[in-house]
């Protein structure tokens, strides 16, 4: 099997980067504490120990994004608007992205996401800016043989060993890597002369906390009017969006023009947050989710039901994130076992 | 089975609108202006198909974009017709466009009225106010295929007698000889010579039977649930009474995320649900 030294990765991520840019997780300046998939430099300080904070779904569906321009001018039949194209950005996703570092998680969401925005057009609606970004996109995953107290991605059968998303893994063993070849264009990546032949085995991978999740799409519409329970789950919660916003498969969005000047502006789309109060907030003054309860059922809802229903993935991985940063100690599992307990 | 015209489904970018143009400015009320558009691009305007009970998202580029019932009929090919009340950023935006100005459009999204399901049978529609738009849509189109149905019965309520949309259109269904109209406002009025009373109320001293009958109510949220009592009293069954839902919407695809109530995308599965279909979903109203 292919086998690449620990003291080897700035290397490797350096011959990466002559194909395409690569983003790794990265320790950014300003904060010990936060891990952050980042561009890759040969100065950055690389961490393959801990998890990341914010998921890599940005490299997919950015924060922020201009849909089209268009602009105003006088033409002989009066005033026109053209609609231009999407402004060349300098984001990520623009030619060829190397995602160094994913864990099984942040592979997974991907084909998670896939099964709404990969869609061809004529089945269904499509998404062109999402799939030329997935499509420039080669994931190397970074396999977990340890986890933290709110990893839970062995609720779902393959768990640490899914390769789901994945083109190359590369495994933790002792005094490097081990690496295997998932797609065609994980197989390239094994044809640069920087990786070694090793004997060594494969690692035993870690097993997290496994949230029975089986019964959940038809068991969350059973206790929807149950708003005892969602009251209670949710007393703690202050609508504030961190889990929306770090998760790697919440993707709802926000549609919004901005003006540059009189006559030129674009169109753009960014993250919103299902959790926000403003979110489904009607013109009337009517909100059909008006409290935090309301709005966190649809979030779980979403996440273990609909998209289950609609879509055939659980919109969900185990990443555990929105548990690790929730400021108020919210954790989702608790309210999964409480709801398949009801 | 009737396929459903969408454009944005087989398009390669469906979140982009089409360029389109301010064809007529109406005045309906003090808050609520029709606008009649065409397509700029000939070919797109020539070929544009939609049904009753489908939406568009117009755009005033610069200020966003927002969904709303189309308002004409299919037959009506030279232009197509969106009913606005001014109320948010988008919408006033909207009420300041004149003849000639350029707007974008996306449409036909969303499904339809079951019209062909309905053939044979008696057709009672109950509007109110700005929920007339989709309804006229499609009591335009019930006209327009007259022989395929058999009552054609419209009740349309407004507030006061200032706030009644489509006076050309009231004019013309109260001379109609093959269809049965009422209009009423909430309170009396001195000038006001049609009937009086809420919606509700009319509609159950009109006593429509409900054997081989189809319903279609849209309005205040308020006024269609008190016609859906009045309606299931009178002995309408779920699957006879159909509405047209609104939410908040921006995507147009069933991507967004926010228009969804339990499962279904209004935008997508819906507006148009029977009353059936609703109480199947989960209560987020």
């Amino acid at each position: 099997m292919k086998f690449i030294s620990s003291e080897k990765i700035p290397a490797l991520l350096e011959q990466f980067s002559r194909k395409a840019r690569v983003w790794a997780p990265l320790r950014p300046e300003d904060s010990a504490d936060t891990l952050l998939f980042m561009p890759w430099a040969p100065a950055a300080t690389l961490d393959l120990k801990r998890f990341t904070t914010i998921s890599p779904k940005k490299l997919v569906l950015p924060e922020s994004e201009a849909l089209f321009s268009f602009s105003y001018s006088m033409g002989e039949d009066g005033e026109r608007v053209e609609i231009g194209d999407a402004p060349a950005a300098d984001e990520p996703g623009e030619g060829a992205t190397l995602l160094f570092g994913a864990r099984a998680c942040d592979a997974r969401s991907l084909t998670v996401l896939d099964a709404l925005f990969g869609l061809e057009p004529g089945e269904a609606y499509n998404d062109p800016q999402y799939k030329a970004r997935r499509a420039r996109l080669t994931v190397v995953t970074l396999a977990c043989t340890t986890c933290d107290a709110a990893c839970f991605c062995s609720s779902w059968a393959e768990g640490t060993a899914s390769t789901e998303g994945s083109d190359l893994i590369l495994y933790p063993v002792e005094g490097g890597y081990l690496a295997r070849g998932i797609t065609g264009k994980g197989e390239d990546l094994l044809e640069l002369d920087i990786w070694e032949e090793s004997e060594q085995p494969l690692p035993e991978l870690a097993v997290t906390d496994k949230v029975p999740i089986g019964n959940l799409d038809a068991k969350l519409l059973e206790i929807f009017s149950d708003m005892d329970f969602w009251e209670r789950a949710t007393d703690r919660c202050i609508s504030c969006g961190y889990c929306t916003y770090t998760c790697p498969t919440c993707y709802c969005f926000n549609i919004f023009d901005e003006m540059r000047g009189q006559r030129d502006g674009e169109r753009c789309r960014s993250w919103d947050a299902c959790t926000f109060y403003l979110y489904t907030l009607e013109t009337s003054g009517h909100n059909p989710r008006p409290g935090i309860a309301h709005r966190y059922r649809n979030r779980i809802g979403h996440k273990f039901s609909y998209y289950p229903r609609n879509q055939g993935k659980t919109l969900c991985t185990g990443c555990g994130r929105c548990i690790r940063g929730c400021p108020v100690g919210l954790d989702i599992r608790d309210v999964l076992r409480g709801a398949g307990e009801r | 089975m009737t396929t459903i015209p969408r454009e944005g489904m087989k398009a390669s970018d469906p979140l982009r609108p089409e360029p389109a143009t301010v064809l007529e400015v109406i005045r309906e009320t003090a808050n609520i202006k029709s606008f009649r558009l065409v397509f700029d691009d000939e070919a797109l305007m020539a070929s544009f198909t939609f049904l009753p009970g489908q939406v568009g998202q117009l755009s005033v580029p610069g200020a966003g974009e927002a969904t709303f019932a189309i308002a004409s009929p299919p037959s009506q090919q030279e232009y197509f017709q969106f009913s606005v009340m001014k109320t948010g950023v988008v919408t006033t935006a909207i009420h300041e466009l004149r003849a000639g100005d350029r707007v974008a459009v996306r449409a036909p999204m969303g499904n339809i009225f079951p019209t062909d399901d309905w053939k044979g049978k008696d057709i009672l529609v109950i509007g109110g106010g700005i929920g007339m738009a989709p309804l006229r849509s499609l009591f335009l189109h019930l006209e327009d295929h007259r022989e395929d149905f058999g009552n054609l019965q419209l009740i349309y309520g407004a507030r006061t007698p200032g706030d009644v949309c489509y006076l050309d259109d009231c004019h013309d269904w109260e001379a109609g000889s093959d269809i049965d109209f009422i209009t009423s406002v909430d309170t009396e009025h001195p000038e006001w010579e049609g009937r009086v009373g809420l919606v509700p109320t009319v509609l159950e001293e009109e006593e429509p039977s409900p054997e081989n009958s189809i319903a279609v109510t849209c309005g205040p949220p308020i006024m269609i649930k008190y016609v859906l009592e009045s309606l299931e009293k009178m002995g309408f069954r779920e699957k006879q009474i159909f509405t047209t839902l609104e939410r908040r919407m921006k995507c147009g695809i069933g991507l967004c995320g926010r228009c969804n109530v339990g499962p279904m995308y209004v935008c997508v599965d819906g507006p148009v649900f029977s009353l059936e279909e609703l109480r199947e979903l989960p209560d987020e109203m």
